[in-house]
């Protein structure tokens, strides 16, 4: 599988790094060459610096042959607005994007953005570690 | 000193009532000074300005009527005015450039926000913003 | 009308006061405190504090009420995000989005916001006015119904010169409006009108036969 991941924080460079030790295709896409430290010395993926809501940076990083795309920069605006270019314009089959805000997560998860809110997540499993 | 004007926006609270005779007071009886007394109805931006919210006008004009009396009791000359806005202060303010008062006179009652001692965001805005004097009547902690 | 303006910097600044003094409510939205601020003392109850892409706040806003959304803040997501958010949870019927990066226009009609405003492609187009020897000028576009109106200067040399308008082979939706000549009246064309050197020929057009149309008048 090809996949784009737009935003190299932690969680992305975490994905990047599971997903390039399973023999997946991986793009790593970030606005800022030092969130590449976050990526092991053997990453066997590519790591690109660019704006991932430039349809220029996206071609680059090989969204139109992707088989997937992954958006969790820190912004929810920015996961939102790329998460909709790959689905609406790249017609990228899988699109997912981190939505920290949980109202905006289920919005667009009504307007057919497959979106995960951590914040929702979390909470969650605290609350049922607290009750265990 | 002497106020001939004296604006005092009631809320329906203690402290209001006990600011009133104050102002009564300060206006002086045998028909020297006027006492505007106000109530500004906050609208919220979900409704247009001048919708009519009979709840709050129920309210505003019993307020409004209870201030009327007590002070036409001290033999004061008063009148009242509801207004709608979206935020307090600056009406207070408007209305007391608008009726030349020369003293904005506020009860105010002894407040916690968030565990702490607030005067709330009226006050400060009045005591920022006013053309004339003004005073406060803080009620003690109870 | 009730318009609410999403953003408190210079543009949505200036915006908020020219809508004011055209008689309209208008309430902006500013996510800096301190800015907020600034602009509520000095125009008054027109100040929301708050993030304009959050539900809650539009909510607290009365943009259900709202004819129309303006999201001018200095970044492209946001400004679709408000747009949308607006539009798809509180039905407001007219959303404009200002945009930076004059490639995301496209991106944001694709997404549904009614209409883009890219302060790039605006210079742009104005330059293209001043520069007097650019053959085909933009003059106006009728977004809604997918059209533009062109105006373009006939070089002396072109092929087309001396060929009445039947000759020509114009792009079947492209439509030659009028045509202005040197120290003459403007003409509105027929099929057996000829065209001369320096005639500058107003003409409707979907944009994806422009180069179409520019191609029947200048090539050479």
């Amino acid at each position: 599988m090809k996949v784009v991941i737009m935003g190299c924080g932690r969680v992305g460079a975490r994905l990047a790094t599971l997903l390039d030790k399973e023999g997946h295709q991986v793009t790593a896409l970030d606005n800022d060459t030092y969130s590449f430290r976050r990526l092991p010395p053997d990453f066997g993926g590519t790591a690109l610096l660019g704006n991932g809501l430039d349809e220029e940076a996206l071609k680059r990083a090989g969204i139109e042959q992707a088989d997937a795309f992954v958006a969790v920069t820190q912004g929810d605006n920015r996961n939102i607005m790329a998460a909709q270019i790959a689905k609406h314009i790249f017609k990228v089959p899988k699109v997912l994007c981190r939505i920290y805000d949980p109202l905006r997560r289920d919005l667009y998860s009504l307007l057919g953005l497959e979106a995960i809110s951590p914040t929702t997540v979390f909470a969650q499993m605290l609350k049922e570690k607290l009750k265990s | 000193m002497q106020f001939n004007k004296i604006l005092v926006p009631v809320a329906g609270t203690k402290a209001d009532e006990e600011a009133m005779e104050l102002a009564c007071t300060l206006a002086g009886a045998k028909n020297k000074g006027l006492i505007f007394a106000v109530h500004v109805i906050p609208v919220e931006r979900s409704l247009p300005l001048d919708s009519e919210i009979e709840s709050e006008i129920g309210r505003a004009d019993s307020i409004l009527a209870h201030t009327e009396l007590l002070a036409q009791e001290q033999g004061c000359r008063i009148e009242t005015d509801l207004l709608q806005a979206r935020e307090v202060g600056p009406a207070i303010i408007d209305e007391a450039i608008e009726r030349e008062v020369n003293l904005i006179l506020i009860g105010v009652s002894y407040k916690k926000h968030f565990g702490q001692f607030s005067l709330g965001d009226v006050v400060p805005y009045v005591l920022k913003n006013a053309p004339c004097r003004v005073i406060l009547y803080h009620q003690r902690k109870s | 009308m009730y318009i609410i303006v999403v953003g408190g910097g210079r543009v949505g600044y200036y915006l908020t006061k020219a809508l004011l003094s055209e008689g309209h409510e208008v309430l902006m939205i500013e996510k800096n405190a301190t800015v907020s601020k600034t602009i509520a003392d000095e125009l008054g109850s027109v100040c929301l504090h708050g993030d304009g892409c959050e539900a809650a706040t539009l909510d607290g806003a009365g943009t259900a009420r709202a004819d129309m959304l303006i999201a001018v803040t200095g970044d492209d997501e946001d400004n679709l995000v408000a747009c949308q958010v607006a539009k798809h949870k509180f039905n407001v019927p007219r959303t404009i989005a200002r945009v930076r990066n004059p490639q995301h226009e496209a991106i944001f009609k694709k997404l549904g916001i009614d209409v883009t405003v890219s302060s790039t492609n605006i210079i742009l187009e104005h330059i293209e006015h001043e520069v007097p020897s650019h053959p085909l000028m933009h003059l106006l576009t009728i977004s809604d119904k997918g059209l533009e109106v062109v105006e373009i200067k006939i070089p002396a040399g072109s092929a087309s010169v001396g060929k009445t308008i039947k000759e020509l082979s114009l792009p079947p939706e492209s439509i030659l409006s009028l045509i202005i000549r040197k120290e003459r009246k403007p003409i509105v064309p027929t099929s057996n009108t000829i065209l001369k050197a320096e005639d500058q020929v107003v003409a409707v057009t979907p944009p994806e036969s422009e180069d179409a149309l520019r191609a029947a008048l200048i090539g050479r």
